[in-house]
């Protein structure tokens, strides 16, 4: 009963009004952000997609165009004998002019044939085209070329010199294609000491996805949890209200428990909508691949995306899907580098005296859980020299996030090796934490004083 | 019969430093007994044993017949204890923060009620305990401490600088309680302050403590005749300056 008052003091005044605002907040900027990129990347594959002309069909192309001479005029009634409209905005060789029909026509795009490209053409050399590109804005929709008629004006003409190229060198067309259809592609992977047939930038594009969600949210778990019950422990000293409630016919150990009990719900809680967000963002991001690939990956459950369920099953040949157990092992990793997260956070809030110290005592637990989380963005811990990989190795986060890598690649010894660091040295923060929070030291141990600030309390 | 009985409490730091010294006292049921003595003479180090908050180096209390040393949690039972400035929960309602204290002292849910009851009658903050406490003056949150400190009736309410930041007529009748309160109730009493007429006014018994020694203990009649003083003040400052013999 006492623990339950206790438990549910702590998760009022961790889940208050304003930290569940602030979660509904992150939320809706992650679902904002991801539609956002989804509405980009989408636009990117439409305007691939919606090309004005194609080789085998014709279409329309719009350009401008400077040169009279004969052979630009000869390439303009050959497409127009294979069905492409040629339609020549412009023949003013002139930059001010070329921006007014950009302006007046609303295009990002404008092909431009120089005055010269007959006489080139003519001669044998190669020939330019000018492409004119408009840019009104930092953002990426901002940065992707539309596909009027001017980029396949680009296109177009390319086509024509190449097959015009073909034709003087006695190449036809269709003995072109069967040369090409001789050779196909079949893209294979090589990992984890097996070779699969799958395309290489799915499997790394899993592996990415997979390897930044786990940190992400061992990252946000961390900060979360840790920073809260610092402040859980040092508010109640500043506030002088731990002494009222030690002295009550409570266990230490009971307020203790309570106090992180809550900041473990809380930061799972967090860590839950956090990556609902980044979820949608990262889908957003990838058009959906990404995530409907990690789905069927993870339940093997043949969700209806064909593409996705070829990477699954080739990700799964390569043995780098996670099974049932290995996302426990997982679990346990995080769980055990949450709480020492947790009893190092105890111990510094419980020197906190002010709000001040408490900040200047958050610093080395946010760098501690910041660098490994960076590094491993970055880079491979096993492929770091010897120093690197003992100086992460001591950090006791950074087995957190690199659990997912060492299990999917099966670095066995890292992962054994820091699952041992981790636990003797979760026994002695925790021993550390328990002895701090009953004994004398809560009330006795204190951050040591500069000398500055002994002299002026002196 | 004691319902405190401190024997040769003493509580040292590494660097050699007795913040209390061999502190022998007892308070007797519905007794109020005060420590008194200037900054830094061990009183609230001799409190904060005595609350279980500091184990003893030396020395024992027994409250109730509970060691505080043995049986802290069993000791803790019988006291409630007011820190000088403590603060309270101020993201609760006052009158949640009395439910949740009053929480922790009753065994049952009836008893919860019936201590969050006795609190609000006492406290006098009305409809105020509906609000937040991060918005009650100073005043109004020691009210709230007080009436958590007495509403479950402990064998005996540690109370440092018990009307601190409170205006003249509310400390007066916060006196008036406590005194009602020993006397009519027989709840014991261990003050520790720097107000001497409120001492005075309230005390049966004090100690005068000094450099971490309890220099004497007697009632304030006692040490006036003993001393040849005219009030408490006086009586402070002989025994503080050693003017005296003792």
């Amino acid at each position: 009963m006492k623990f339950g008052a206790l438990l549910k003091k702590e998760l009022s005044q961790l889940l208050n009004k304003q930290a569940i605002i602030s979660m509904v907040a992150t939320l809706f900027i992650f679902i904002f952000m991801g539609t956002v990129m989804n509405g980009t990347m989408n636009k990117l594959h439409e305007d691939e997609e919606d090309s004005t002309w194609s080789e085998e069909t014709g279409g329309s192309i719009s350009l401008v165009n400077c040169d009279k001479g004969e052979f630009v005029k000869e390439m303009f009634e050959e497409m127009k004998k294979n069905n492409t409209t040629v339609e020549v905005l412009s023949e003013e060789n002139d930059m001010a002019a070329w921006q007014r029909i950009m302006d007046e026509k609303e295009l990002k795009t404008l092909a431009v044939i120089p005055e010269d490209f007959s006489e080139k053409a003519e001669k044998g050399e190669e020939p330019s085209i000018k492409v004119v590109t408009s840019v009104t804005g930092t953002g990426l929709s901002n940065m992707i070329k539309d596909n009027t008629g001017s980029v396949s004006a680009v296109d177009a003409i390319t086509q024509y010199l190449s097959d015009k190229k073909l034709e003087e060198k006695g190449i036809t067309k269709e003995e072109l294609e069967k040369l090409n259809d001789n050779v196909s592609l079949v893209e294979f992977t090589s990992a984890n000491g097996k070779i699969a047939e799958v395309p290489s930038s799915a499997v790394s594009g899993l592996v990415m996805s997979m390897s930044m969600i786990m940190p992400f949210a061992v990252f946000f778990l961390l900060m979360m949890a840790s920073s809260m019950i610092m402040s859980a422990i040092s508010t109640e000293k500043i506030d002088k209200t731990l002494e009222t409630l030690l002295s009550a016919p409570v266990s230490r150990i009971h307020v203790l428990g309570a106090k992180v009990l809550a900041a473990i719900i809380t930061a799972l809680l967090n860590a839950v909508v956090m990556m609902i967000g980044f979820g949608f963002y990262i889908n957003g991001a990838s058009g959906g691949t990404i995530s409907s690939a990690v789905t069927a990956t993870m339940s093997n459950s043949g969700v209806d995306v064909t593409e996705a369920v070829k990477i699954a099953d080739g990700i799964a040949a390569l043995g780098l899907n996670l099974s049932g157990s290995t996302i426990a092992l997982i679990f346990l990793e995080l769980f055990i580098t949450l709480a020492i997260g947790l009893c190092i956070s105890l111990i510094l809030g419980a020197l906190a005296s002010d709000a001040q110290s408490l900040q200047t005592l958050l610093m080395p637990v946010m760098f501690l859980v910041m660098i490994p989380f960076f590094v491993s963005i970055f880079m491979d811990m096993n492929s770091m020299n010897i120093v690197g990989k003992v100086i992460m190795f001591i950090i006791p986060f950074t087995h957190a996030y690199t659990a997912a890598g060492n299990i999917i690649f099966g670095h066995t010894g890292m992962l054994v090796g820091g699952l041992i660091y981790q636990l003797f040295f979760l026994a002695a923060v925790m021993y550390a934490a328990v002895k701090v929070f009953t004994t004398d030291l809560l009330f006795t141990m204190k951050l040591p004083e500069s000398k500055a600030a002994a002299k002026k309390t002196k | 019969m004691s319902v405190l009985s401190a024997e040769g409490l003493t509580k040292s730091y590494k660097k050699g430093i007795n913040a209390a010294e061999n502190i022998t006292f007892s308070v007797e049921k519905g007794e109020i007994f005060a420590l008194i003595g200037p900054n830094g003479a061990g009183k609230t180090t001799t409190i904060r044993m005595i609350a279980t908050l500091l184990t003893p180096t030396e020395g024992d209390a027994v409250i109730s017949g509970h060691s505080v040393v043995k049986e802290p949690e069993k000791a803790r039972e019988h006291i409630t204890y007011l820190p000088d400035e403590a603060g309270a929960y101020k993201s609760m309602k006052g009158i949640d923060y009395l439910n949740f204290m009053a929480g922790l002292y009753a065994k049952t849910s009836a008893e919860q009620s019936e201590y969050v009851k006795r609190a609000v009658d006492m406290c006098g903050l009305g409809e105020r305990l509906e609000e937040r406490i991060n918005g009650y003056s100073r005043g109004m949150i020691r009210k709230l401490l007080l009436s958590r400190a007495v509403m479950s009736r402990p064998d005996l309410a540690i109370l440092d600088e018990a009307t601190s930041g409170l205006d003249v007529l509310n400390a007066l009748d916060i006196r008036k309680t406590i005194k009602r309160l020993a006397r009519e109730e027989g709840m014991s009493f261990l003050l520790s302050s720097h107000n001497m007429l409120e001492i005075e006014f309230l005390s049966d018994r004090v100690g005068i403590m000094s450099e971490g020694k309890l220099l004497l203990t007697g009632t304030i009649e006692d040490l006036k005749s003993k001393f040849g003083a005219r009030n408490l003040e006086e009586v402070f400052e002989k025994a503080v300056s050693g003017e005296v013999s003792l």
